[in-house]
């Protein structure tokens, strides 16, 4: 009860939670790749290059659904990257809440450069119509 | 008496060492800041990484991308000691995820909003 009271006072917070949560559920129900409810990607709809978050919505999908190995066939950077991202969320809202968030380590800004790095090599690899960078293009890992 | 820092000789009735600058008050509400521990107890400055992360995945990559430099700098100017430099990241990167969000709202409004006025038919990614 407590903590809807709070709710109220941090509408952001209480916005944000909604809207993930109905996101969440939109994404269990329907497939992102057969289903219109769910917007195209912008990037690849005007250039038909695939961004780095291109296949992430198919991947949560199949990670609502337990395929572990779809979800990284679709967009292996979202999905290594999930478990940090959640940490932090989830961090964010206890500070918004509590005034304390969860153990946070300290990283140097060139680890951070670094993974801005890596997105971006991503992006580009993902476009290269190489092998074995081809592979990193949505659902390319299931068909070998 | 001897600084505890670096050892210098000091008078007694020193304030602060003269080879280090380290208070050497033992009432000294706030410690100096020892190099690489840059923030006073209890004081945080957030970076924004998770958002930014957030932000170029799934909202828009070429506003994301600032947001997740902008992040990197907070860290890198907290590192260096650099407290003001770091508030002055932490801005900027706050402001690139929200524009980030802002994209990505105006995008999938403008699109639901051409689909019902047929002038898109409903596509999906393939």
């Amino acid at each position: 009860m407590r903590t809807l009271l709070k709710l109220q006072k941090h509408y952001l917070l209480a916005a944000m939670f909604l809207s993930g949560a109905a996101g969440i559920i939109l994404l269990r129900v329907f497939d992102p790749a057969t289903s219109g409810v769910f917007p195209p990607c912008p990037v690849r709809y005007l250039t038909g290059l695939y961004c780095p978050g291109c296949g992430s919505l198919r991947a949560l999908h199949a990670l609502l659904h337990g395929d572990l190995r779809r979800a990284l066939a679709m967009n292996p950077l979202m999905v290594v990257t999930l478990p940090f991202v959640t940490y932090g969320l989830v961090s964010a809202a206890l500070v918004e809440l509590r005034g304390k968030g969860l153990p946070q380590v300290m990283l140097p800004a060139n680890w951070i450069r670094a993974l801005c790095a890596a997105i971006i090599l991503f992006a580009i690899a993902r476009n290269l119509p190489v092998q074995p960078f081809n592979l990193l293009a949505p659902g390319a890992l299931l068909h070998p | 008496m001897f600084c505890p820092q670096c050892g210098a000789n000091n008078a007694d009735t020193a304030v602060v060492c003269v080879q280090c600058g380290r208070n050497l008050q033992p009432s000294a509400a706030v410690p100096l800041p020892a190099p690489g521990i840059v923030l006073p107890p209890g004081m945080t400055v957030q970076n924004y990484l998770v958002f930014a992360i957030l932000a170029t995945v799934f909202c828009c990559p070429a506003t994301g991308i600032p947001a997740i430099i902008y992040a990197a700098q907070v860290n890198g100017k907290l590192q260096m000691g650099d407290l003001a430099g770091a508030k002055a990241a932490s801005d900027n990167a706050k402001m690139w995820c929200w524009i980030s969000l802002g994209v990505g709202v105006a995008i999938t409004v403008l699109y639901f909003m051409l689909i019902l006025l047929g002038v898109l038919s409903g596509l999906h990614s393939s």
